[in-house]
């Protein structure tokens, strides 16, 4: 782990991370090796943003900082087999929604995560939710809304998904989400904020690796943010 | 009571609720925009059509329901070109980018530029907005909403008055954060914070003086004290410390102190959780404000530093109107009563009361509020 690069991203500091990224990846260093600190940067950030130090502004730009930083590391892992994935996730704003703030946030998040993120845009009908996790095999997909009206399309995602017999976990985020909503809804997680949404997906990914993968271990977790 | 005393009534249980003065029960307020056509069988899209339509509806929605005091900020023209001029942001627009029975909605995309906040330096906000709005909005629709709302407002607003409401808000307002953040799209913007900090302050400091002029122009001329002043990109709950106390708190103390000057009422429309900064508000003029959350910031947290100050217009929460029931309605503003014991308190939604509110819920809160006596 390379301490300084962890520090740059933790704290921020854009220019230090892009020009240390490039400087290590001269000198030979494998760029797994880099991609890893960067993550333990975000992981650091994710930290402080549960003990209340970053805010939704800092999450956004430490995700845009470790997207720079990392730009450079994508083809050469690429092209060296190598990979970085923990799993894919479908992610889109459902149908009736054209908003794409919160829904951006958490993907950039998931990503820097180490997530394959499939990214289905806005005004997303329940069935190409279904498409794309059959086509993916994606077994997490997350469901973004910032108006009210949202909570139709999120019910009947969910039961299409379901009638389509795909065992997936389903979380939902965005301004008027709330518990009431995520049971309204059916879905597995929910929660107020973007960074809670790595936490549900890791624990969800965590448990499926372990064979607990139909335990219902959700609650507190997911994706809003108000997107004004 | 005669007909003729019921605004009076009304008008003195708002204004004693704003001076936190005992009232008889706590004031009720509606804001309800595109609820009220759904509520009345109207199409969104004849709703943005015409503004005239959308008053007759907006005061058939509220006389349905009964029992309101008065109605927060009231559309005083098209509601999608007023929308375009507060995000600085291309509006989609029921019965002609939407279908005619769906929610308007802005559109997230950058078209304000790093470019722009240079030319907002050199020739000021309305010489910058002279060459931006084009690029969000026809012209000659902007006119016509510009035109109508100049000439319509003092009428408008008295077709509320005719009808025993008071209205609240006849001017609105917000800070440059929230019209840069939506010209620019959120994302950008909040990268634009960090990176040329410098640049965005000469920019906002640039455009705000016209921002209050104009704001209290409009609110003059409507007639009405109550001023609405959003905010929602720049909540704290949002936002680093850093950044709130830098972009934020000093234009909203400055544009509050500049209304309240101007012997007006500043409205803190404030969606999302402005909690962690709420200590804030005690440098505002005493009882000369109102904050008008959405049910997201902290309300004990709220009375305990700010409550002997200002009055709080609010918040029962949008989700709580669409799935809740009117018994959780109900203990939810039986809450509110109990925590400002009846005083500084205005019963309102958390924002609009949503498109796909329950009509039984919104009538739980009125009676709620009218048991709060």
């Amino acid at each position: 782990m390379n301490n300084r690069l962890v520090a740059a991203i933790s704290d921020l500091d854009e220019g230090e991370a892009v020009s240390l990224v490039k400087e290590l990846l001269n000198e030979g260093v494998d760029p797994i090796a880099i991609l890893a600190s960067c993550q333990e940067g975000m992981m650091q950030v994710g930290k402080r943003f549960e003990n209340a130090e970053y805010f939704i502004s800092d999450l956004m730009m430490a995700a845009e900082i470790f997207k720079t930083a990392t730009a450079p590391l994508e083809t050469r892992i690429s092209a060296g087999g190598g990979t970085r994935k923990k799993g894919t996730i479908v992610f889109g704003t459902v149908k009736g929604d054209i908003h794409n703030i919160g829904k951006d946030i958490v993907i950039g998040l998931l990503r820097a995560a180490g997530y394959d993120v499939l990214d289905l845009g806005t005004d997303v009908p329940a069935q190409r939710f279904v498409d794309a996790a059959s086509e993916t095999g994606a077994r997490i997909v997350g469901l973004s809304g910032l108006l009210t009206i949202a909570y139709e399309a999120m019910k009947e995602t969910r039961a299409a998904l379901d009638a389509a017999g795909l065992d997936v976990k389903v979380m939902i985020g965005g301004g008027p989400m709330t518990a009431s909503v995520k049971e309204y809804v059916g879905a597995d997680g929910w929660g107020i904020n973007a960074q809670s949404a790595v936490t549900l997906a890791n624990q969800w990914t965590e448990a499926q690796d372990q064979g607990l993968y139909g335990s219902n271990e959700s609650k507190g977790a997911g994706i809003g943010v108000d997107h004004g | 009571m005669d007909e003729g005393c019921v605004y009076e009534k009304r008008l003195s249980r708002i204004e004693q609720a704003i001076r936190l003065e005992p009232v008889d029960r706590c004031p009720v307020v509606y804001s309800g925009v595109a609820f009220s056509p759904k509520y009345m069988g109207m199409s969104i899209a004849s709703f943005c059509e015409d503004p005239q339509v959308a008053a007759d509806v907006t005061i058939a929605a509220m006389d349905r329901i009964g029992g309101f005091d008065g109605i927060n900020a009231p559309a005083t023209g098209r509601i999608t070109p007023a929308l375009a001029t507060l995000w600085l942001s291309r509006v989609g627009v029921p019965g002609r980018d939407l279908p005619s029975d769906s929610l308007w909605q802005v559109r997230e995309e950058e078209i304000m530029t790093h470019a722009d906040y240079d030319t907002i330096i050199e020739k000021g906000w309305r010489g910058f907005l002279a060459g931006y709005m084009p690029k969000v909005i026809d012209p000659k629709e902007l006119k016509e909403f510009i035109d109508w709302s100049q000439s319509m407002t003092v009428p408008m607003l008295q077709r509320y008055r005719e009808h025993d409401y008071v209205v609240m808000c006849g001017g609105l307002g917000s800070i440059p954060f929230e019209h840069f953040c939506g010209g620019r799209s959120m994302e950008k913007f909040y990268f634009d914070l960090y990176r040329i900090p410098d640049k965005v302050q000469a920019a906002m400091d640039a455009a705000f003086p016209e921002m209050i002029d104009a704001t209290i122009g409009v609110a003059k001329l409507s007639g009405r004290p109550g001023v609405w002043l959003g905010g929602w990109r720049a909540a704290s709950g949002l936002l680093a410390p850093k950044l709130w106390d830098h972009f934020v708190w000093p234009y909203y103390l400055r544009f509050a102190n500049a209304l309240v000057n101007a012997g007006l009422t500043p409205v803190l429309h404030w969606d999302q959780d402005w909690t962690r900064d709420l200590v804030r508000l005690q440098e505002l003029p005493s009882k000369k404000c109102i904050l008008n959350p959405d049910g997201m910031t902290d309300m004990e947290e709220f009375k305990k530093l700010a409550g002997d100050r200002m009055a709080m217009m609010g918040d029962v929460p949008a989700s709580l109107l669409s799935t809740g029931t009117p018994d959780d309605v109900h203990v939810y503003v039986r809450k509110l009563v109990s925590l400002f014991n009846s005083t500084g308190l205005i019963i309102s939604s958390g924002c609009d009361i949503p498109i796909d509110a329950k009509p039984e819920n919104v009538r739980a809160m009125v009676d709620a509020a009218h048991e709060s006596g």
